[in-house]
């Protein structure tokens, strides 16, 4: 079901592609670093956001991005076999291969990603980077609607900025108090 | 609104409530912390909106609405996993979808419900849950009915118990349009959640069927002895009792039932993917202990969620205890024995 057709993708002019990249830190943290003291050149369309490993990344984190207007997901980690935690992105491959199939349905599978980038290469990082934008261009804005929040039904309405406080303090290891 | 006003705080709604023998939860202190303070108590969180209580209430105090209501716009004490079906039904709430997509012109439609990503998200219960729709068309097929395939959005069952009427209201307008396009006259799912929410908070207007009604008629001779789970969606809240029951009988299974069955059928602790920990984990065992107490070889069910709960405990890695029972879904059970039967 090609749900992206069906609401006529917006493309506004001028549109930068937000893109939210999950890096581990072990090696596409640091291969990200990499790419920044080397002088690689890539677009500044991405966040990255580190985690301690590609297997720290939830499905639910993923939709999280999406569904509050990311218009892609990267998730980097190390290469197959040289995971820090030993087989955390063999479960990080598996997690994310079935996120994608849920997606699929909603025709939002083109905008998860998962590449292996290991800590010497910068360069790599900046390609990924570099192509992904490009699809994301291809694919146009994120369709979804911002809900309307009607003050009855959504009284406290600063429920989602705690969510997105504690969310991101749980990637990041720290509590919020 | 509900009728909450006529609660005279009797007490007898937590002496019956399964959450407060493993916990501090009070039905009456959360109607009394609501009515007479205004206060938000974790209470309503806790509550597994089994629909026990209600049924004890001298006042026939809606417990049930008030749950409902008082959750409306609030931040849920916990989901489980993260939240991961909320946040793909929010997800699929703010797209347009594709309505003009149909299978077929059958009067009859086929909901599958959300075994699709319970089969995704949940690959380490080790449970089949596409297997229950393809038995389900199995089944029916056998009854000479062919269904269209309804691809719909999630029906927001659980999004509406957490308290997000919105996202609920988003997802119930698509649906309701979707069916209208279809055509169809009778609506089939194989999920109790589903059958409640489209009975009940939907206003559809079209007949809505349990898989569990039909298969009475299967005709089978299955010489097996089994015991059956109520779910609360189905039983309590539905008040189908007797369906599933004849289903089994009816094709010659012999039914063991547990020390509570029917209206005081206890809950398989995670309703609405609200609540899982060690209390409504304790609530679980306590549930899959009576189930062996029958000496029943196998354990049905008419609920994808309960399935996923049960197997979640039996499959556990390092268990406490191993039961060696199968737990498995009605239609899914069905379908396996006239397979064998061939
Ligand atoms: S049983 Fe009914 S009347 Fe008694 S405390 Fe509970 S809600 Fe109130
Ligand atoms: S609905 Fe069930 S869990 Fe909730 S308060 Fe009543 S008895 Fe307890
Ligand atoms: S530490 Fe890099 S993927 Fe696990």
């Amino acid at each position: 079901m090609s749900t992206e057709a069906a609401a006529g993708t917006p493309k506004s002019e001028g549109w930068e592609p937000n893109i939210l990249a999950f890096c581990c830190n072990w090696c596409s943290y640091a291969g990200a670093d990499l790419a920044g003291v080397s002088r690689f050149q890539y677009p500044p369309t991405v966040k990255v956001l580190r985690v301690m490993c590609s297997s720290r990344v939830e499905p639910a984190f993923i939709l999280k991005a999406l569904k509050d207007g990311a218009d892609g997901v990267l998730v980097a980690g190390c290469h197959i076999g040289d995971c820090h935690y030993i087989d955390g992105n063999k479960n990080a491959e598996v997690r994310i291969n079935n996120t994608k199939k849920a997606l699929e349905k909603l025709g939002f599978d083109k905008r998860l990603r998962l590449e292996w980038i290991s800590a010497s290469e910068g360069l790599r990082f900046s390609e990924v980077i570099r192509n992904f934008t490009e699809e994301i261009k291809k694919l146009g804005q994120n369709p979804v609607k911002k809900p309307q929040i009607n003050a009855d039904e959504r009284r406290l309405d600063t429920s989602d900025i705690s969510v997105n406080m504690r969310s991101i303090a749980n990637v990041q290891g720290s509590e919020v108090k | 609104m509900s009728n909450v006003q006529s609660c005279y705080q009797c007490g007898k709604c937590t002496s019956i409530c399964p959450m407060r023998r493993v916990s501090k939860t009070s039905p009456r202190s959360s109607i009394y912390n609501a009515n007479i303070y205004g206060f938000e108590t974790q209470d309503i969180w806790t509550c597994l909106t089994c629909g026990l209580c209600p049924q004890e209430c001298p006042q026939q105090v809606d417990f049930l609405s008030f749950i409902r209501e008082e959750r409306q716009g609030k931040q849920p004490l916990a989901i489980a996993h993260l939240g991961v079906f909320t946040e793909l039904a929010e997800l699929s709430s703010r797209l347009n979808g594709n309505i003009a997509e149909k299978s077929g012109d059958s009067k009859i439609g086929f909901f599958p419900g959300c075994v699709d990503s319970l089969d995704l998200f949940l690959h380490d219960v080790k449970t089949n849950f596409g297997e229950i729709t393809t038995s389900s068309v199995r089944l029916l097929d056998k009854l000479g009915m062919k269904p269209q395939v309804l691809n719909m959005k999630c029906c927001g069952h659980d999004v509406l118990w957490q308290g997000k009427k919105d996202v609920f209201n988003g997802l119930k307008e698509y649906n309701k349009k979707y069916i209208q396009e279809s055509g169809i006259d009778t609506l089939v799912t194989s999920c109790a959640e589903c059958y409640r929410t489209f009975s009940k908070d939907y206003d559809l207007g079209i007949k809505v069927i349990h898989t569990s009604q039909l298969w009475d008629k299967l005709g089978l001779k299955i010489n097996q002895d089994v015991t059956y789970h109520d779910p609360c969606r189905l039983g309590r809240h539905m008040g189908e009792y007797d369906a599933p029951r004849k289903a089994l009988t009816a094709n010659g299974v012999t039914l063991k039932e547990m020390e509570h069955s029917k209206e005081k059928a206890l809950c398989c602790g995670v309703s609405n993917f609200m609540n899982c920990n060690e209390q409504t984990k304790a609530l679980r065992i306590a549930r899959m202990n009576e189930a062996e107490a029958t000496g029943a070889k196998t354990l049905i069910t008419t609920c994808s969620k309960c399935l996923a709960h049960f197997n979640c405990l039996k499959n556990e890695k390092d268990a406490v205890k191993k039961y060696d029972f199968d737990v498995v879904d009605l239609s899914v059970f069905l379908a396996r024995q006239l397979e064998a039967g061939k």
